[in-house]
């Protein structure tokens, strides 16, 4: 499905030229970015000088104002300044590695802009995410009731097996709340995505998010014929904590 | 002299009096513009470049106060293109911005325009999405804080969402909050903000911001075969590392240089972009490549070229303006409008045709 998606070459028209061979040569190479999870056989070194086993990519996405760069930096660099982040504008990325039941797995994690009509130049990138995570805002009911949009552009050109979470973000936000907790896990179960909610902020379930869809991931390529399949809903609910509780 | 540089390093001010201090000490931690230095800002670097610069700025001052003679006009011609290109002094920038880019000419003949459009009902899907990034402009600048009086979000918010009016197709596009920003602090005026946003982005600048930003798209790819022919290693590596051009340019193009290269870098861009048109972002994004052909070509994988373009828009480089103006008209050998219309035509061609 996705080597088709690949081939066609979806995202064409940005390519910089469209020499017909070149063109091949690109879709080729896409496809096997995509498919293709990098196994080195000795670690590699990533860009930020740290070796790994595997590595997978990871898009953020959801409406403008949502969070998400907030969500990658309290991730990669344990930070929350506020008031100190600009909008992002076009697409940008960061890479972590995690240490996941003693493998060391590299997320190279896309950033992308969330207005609307950046879609048309991100959405090409979303064909070689491996792990989307869907990011609304708990304080804002027009990124929530954007969501069902979101999952169909994602559906539309993503992988077909491609990972999504969908988080509820500024949950430390208690007063100015307007989307419950049980409506998102509702609209998680309609869509058979996992979810939970999380504060940028707090740092709450923030490692949890990008961690839990490591190990969805590393299970996948990796387990034996006859292993059980990873539970990722049932890791997260295990996992997660609430606002201002534990519910572990 | 020993004694002293002891006691300076464990902090005692009281005995540093005769002292020579250093140039972190000397500089001011904000810039003219009111932006916030960033903790590793090189100020050594920084301190020998203006030492140059400001006997620049001088001579430039007397050269264009000599020009204008108080007049309110900018006549086009050779002399005055290349007034231009040795840069605007901050003076002087709103005016010849107005006059070069034809915006004092709409200003003048709109008169009220500008308030008209703040007084009409606004729409509340603009609103919220203007909001949304008002806090998230500048929030470096001391300008621009919540605490500052005035706070230069009001009038971030006054001019964009008039523009948004004004421009219904365009409405509001993220990058147009930092080109905003940028105009207000350089003409400390909105009504002169609004109609210079208007000359860029209604005249100067193809279509970057409507909502299927074919322009940008279009431009992206026009850089992409420029770099084929000024470049060709460069362009090589796109290809062979199947990088597209969006990732690396797209903020190149949207926020016309903004936060990607220093702020007096710029404006020294806009103000030949405001006397001589879009070709301008070309000369300034192919020099960037040229200059760093071969570190850019070297680059290992996907990651590692979006590192490298990052890289080759920080440092000595770019930081010496005057410099790199000069470069920018050298550096890429001749760049006729004709090449460049002709590349826009046909690269636009192909972006229809492959999205339809």
């Amino acid at each position: 499905m996705s080597r088709k998606k690949a081939l066609k070459g979806k995202g064409s028209s940005n390519t910089p030229n469209s020499s017909p061979s070149a063109e091949k040569e690109k879709g080729k190479k896409v496809s096997s970015q995509a498919n293709g999870v990098v196994h080195p056989s000795r670690p590699s070194l990533s860009n930020s000088g740290e070796f790994y086993d595997i590595a997978f990519k990871v898009m953020l996405v959801g409406d403008s104002g949502v969070g998400k760069t907030c969500l990658l930096v309290r991730f990669k660099d344990g930070a929350f300044l506020a008031g100190s982040f600009i909008s992002t504008v076009g697409i940008d990325f960061r890479n972590k590695v995690l240490s996941i039941d003693s493998m060391r797995v590299k997320l190279q994690i896309w950033d992308t802009a969330g207005q609307e009509r950046f879609r048309s130049v991100t959405h090409a990138y979303y064909r070689d995410a491996h792990a989307l995570l869907l990011l609304y805002d708990v304080t804002n009911k027009s990124s929530f009731d954007n969501i069902q949009a979101w999952l169909t552009e994602i559906h539309e050109f993503a992988q077909q097996n491609v990972v999504i979470m969908l988080l509820g973000n500024k949950a430390d936000a208690t007063h100015e709340r307007i989307v419950k907790r049980e409506e998102g896990e509702k609209l998680a179960k309609e869509f058979g995505v996992p979810f939970m909610e999380t504060s940028a902020k707090t740092g709450l379930n923030v490692e949890l998010a990008f961690t839990a869809v490591a190990k969805e991931l590393k299970h996948r390529e990796l387990k034996e014929p006859n292993e059980p399949k990873f539970q990722l809903q049932e890791y997260v609910n295990k996992e997660m904590k609430g606002v201002g509780c534990c519910r572990s | 002299m020993e004694e002293r540089d002891r006691t300076g390093r464990t902090g005692q001010p009281q005995h540093r009096i005769n002292q020579p201090s250093t140039a972190r000490e000397r500089a001011n931690s904000v810039d003219a513009y009111g932006f916030q230095r960033s903790d590793d800002f090189d100020y050594e670097t920084h301190e020998q470049l203006m030492s140059e610069y400001l006997a620049v700025l001088t001579r430039r001052s007397i050269r264009w106060a000599k020009l204008l003679q108080g007049r309110r006009r900018v006549d086009r011609n050779l002399k005055v293109k290349r007034y231009v290109r040795k840069g605007v002094p901050n003076e002087h920038r709103p005016l010849v911005w107005m006059v070069c880019s034809g915006a004092q000419e709409q200003m003048d003949r709109n008169p009220g325009y500008y308030q008209s459009l703040l007084d009409t009902h606004h729409e509340p899907k603009l609103e919220e999405s203007i909001r949304t990034d008002l806090h998230r402009t500048f929030p470096d600048n001391i300008y621009f804080r919540k605490s500052a009086e005035p706070c230069l979000q009001q009038a971030l918010y006054n001019v964009l969402v008039a523009y948004g009016h004004h421009n219904k197709a365009v409405g509001y596009c993220q990058g147009m909050n930092f080109i905003a920003g940028y105009l207000i602090l350089v003409s400390k005026d909105e009504e002169t903000s609004f109609w210079l946003m208007e000359a860029l982005l209604s005249r100067i600048l193809p279509d970057y911001y409507t909502p299927a930003m074919l322009g940008l798209k279009t431009d992206q790819e026009v850089l992409g075969e420029l770099v084929r022919l000024k470049a060709p290693a460069v362009w090589k590596l796109m290809q062979d590392q199947g990088v597209m051009w969006t990732l690396v340019v797209s903020r190149w193009f949207i926020c016309l240089f903004i936060d990607v290269l220093p702020v007096e870098t710029v404006l020294r861009i806009w103000d030949c972009l405001f006397y001589e048109g879009s070709k301008i972002l070309f000369r300034v994004a192919l020099t960037l490549i040229r200059h760093h052909q071969q570190e850019i070509a070297e680059a290992q994988n996907l990651p590692d070229v979006c590192e490298r373009f990052k890289r080759i828009t920080r440092g000595a480089f770019v930081e010496d303006c005057h410099t790199f103006m000069q470069k920018i008209f050298q550096e890429p050998g001749s760049l006729s409008m004709a090449t460049v219309s002709k590349l826009r035509e046909s690269c636009r061609a192909r972006i229809i045709a492959d999205e339809s």
